[in-house]
């Protein structure tokens, strides 16, 4: 029965790792109809700021959320206007913008192995192992603390996209970008926000890994692909099934160890994402633009 | 005869290679209500891009209350009072007819009034009062257009352009959208009716333009045009 907490506490908070991840990499494509293929090398990246600014600095990782905040924002802004934004999208630009966010990635990766080496890092606190008890078991204070954030994340995230006038700006532009125009939106400003934004999410995704997980200059290709499997099931834009749907594959993962051999367990979720492509090409709750 | 509000002094817009507009020159006066007529592909469309800012002309100019607009990008237009209903509605499909409307004072002069502006809208279309919650995009036709001129109006524009709001609407529902426009005009809005619809654009506005391939070819009061033999045989059927 503990046992069973325990797995159902690990799956809420993967599932919160997941979701904050495919946010970023829904938002970017519901906006721009950019696959951000960079979205893993900035995870991995946010892991490092966060590892850094912990061992040099001594800052403590959720001290320095923040600053890696506004880093990967800045990233993912400057990233907009220096490359993407000159590239075709859409199904017609598809590969050129796939190509160029995929070198991206690379040079992140490299530039990662340079300063850091290919050694196994992690971001340990003097709390990291410290245990309060919750609901009858164990957990760290760690893990409640990256549950907490990523429980805010798509609170946070539906408040600026419904109740603010950028958010609603970024829903319209995702939807018909020339009537935006139309009304005084600058539409470029959107895009610039909407793909730092969703760095950001890259970002912060990756530091709050960092303080659970190992990681190195090769992370972040599992995290992307996850992202994807989120994003497909969820159908765009709904910030609520994102969230379900982040849900619905950590459980299955997680669990899947009871059941499966653990080389398996992370096939699961490519085979959920295929049997999801074939029954429901739009997602499990339809596909909705951003609404 | 009031002061002029839009003038477009000899303009030439391309698409691609293609010249659509050769040299279009015209005039609307504050207060007026003016008809752009003519068939497809005539260039009316063209001329409210140009207008708006989506489609810049390569020479001549394009003033409002004799200052040029040609610097502007389109995105700063509807700060100078330049407010679009355009072709198809093109409303945000996925956001609440609410959402539509609080968007048309997105820019940075209307957003401080927005709120005085979207009950002035809702008591003009009671109907979409109801359906504010709603989905833009599950409304009829009629009710499309009508959440898209009010969200031009949320701007409080000094120049509203409508390009064929007629357009796929029953004759009842068309009826009803020129007799909107025509209230909008006699508030002191003035107007740029794009219309296929010549006889019902003609009905209320006070002056029409006759486009063909991208030039003025017949310019007179609403009553000359729809008088003038030419007109009656070319698009009336008569």
């Amino acid at each position: 029965m503990a046992r069973l907490l325990d797995l159902a506490i690990s799956a809420v908070l993967l599932a919160g790792l997941y979701a904050t991840m495919a946010y970023g990499l829904g938002l970017v494509y519901g906006v721009l109809r950019v696959v951000n293929l960079a979205h893993g090398g900035v995870i991995m990246a946010g892991a490092y700021l966060g590892w850094v600014l912990h061992g040099r600095l001594r800052l403590d990782p959720y001290l320095s959320i923040p600053l890696v905040l506004v880093a990967t924002y800045a990233f993912g802004a400057l990233l907009y206007r220096g490359l993407v934004r000159h590239l075709p999208r859409g199904a017609a630009g598809g590969p050129a913008s796939l190509l160029l966010l995929f070198g991206v990635w690379l040079v992140l990766r490299n530039a990662a192995y340079l300063l850091f080496t290919g050694d196994d890092q992690a971001i340990r606190t003097s709390y990291s192992t410290h245990a309060v008890p919750f609901l009858g078991t164990w957990v760290s204070v760690n893990r409640l603390a990256v549950l907490g954030i990523a429980l805010v994340i798509p609170v946070a995230l539906h408040l600026l996209l419904h109740r603010t006038y950028l958010g609603k700006a970024i829903r319209a532009a995702a939807q018909n970008a020339e009537s935006c125009t139309l009304v005084g939106v600058d539409v470029e400003r959107v895009y610039t926000v909407t793909f730092g934004l969703g760095t950001a999410l890259a970002g912060l995704a990756g530091v709050l890994s960092a303080t659970l997980f190992a990681f190195n200059p090769a992370s972040g290709a599992g995290e992307l692909l996850k992202s994807f499997v989120v994003v497909v099931l969820g159908g765009l834009g709904s910030v609520v099934g994102t969230a379900v749907a982040a849900l619905i594959l950590a459980t299955v993962e997680v669990f899947a160890i009871l059941v499966l051999p653990s080389y398996l367990t992370a096939a699961v979720g490519f085979v959920m994402l295929v049997i999801v492509l074939v029954v429901r090409p739009g997602g499990l709750f339809g596909q909705r633009v951003l609404g | 005869m009031s002061a002029p509000l839009l003038e477009l002094d000899g303009i030439d817009v391309f698409y691609g290679d293609v010249q659509v507009l050769h040299g279009l020159s015209f005039t609307v006066r504050e207060g007026e209500i003016v008809t752009l007529l003519g068939s497809n592909g005539a260039g009316k469309t063209t001329t409210l891009r140009a207008i708006s800012g989506l489609r810049p002309p390569r020479r001549g100019d394009i003033r409002l209350r004799g200052e040029s607009l040609l610097h502007l990008p389109a995105a700063a237009r509807s700060d100078r009072g330049i407010a679009v209903v355009p072709e198809g509605r093109e409303l945000w499909g996925q956001l609440t007819v609410r959402e539509n409307l609080e968007l048309g004072a997105y820019g940075r002069r209307s957003r401080g009034a927005a709120r005085r502006n979207l009950a002035r809208v809702l008591e003009l279309f009671p109907r979409l009062a109801e359906r504010s919650r709603q989905l833009a995009g599950s409304l009829s036709g009629g009710e499309q257009q009508m959440c898209a001129i009010g969200r031009a109006l949320m701007s409080e524009p000094r120049l509203l352009m409508l390009d064929e709001p007629s357009l796929g609407l029953a004759p009842v529902v068309v009826d009803q959208v020129m007799e909107v426009v025509a209230g909008l005009h006699r508030g002191g809005v003035t107007i740029l009716l794009v219309e296929q619809n010549l006889r019902k654009a003609l009905e209320i506005a006070d002056r029409g333009l006759v486009v063909e391939t991208g030039r003025v070819r017949l310019e007179g009061t609403a009553a000359e045009l729809a008088a003038d033999p030419r007109i009656r045989a070319a698009y009336l059927g008569l």
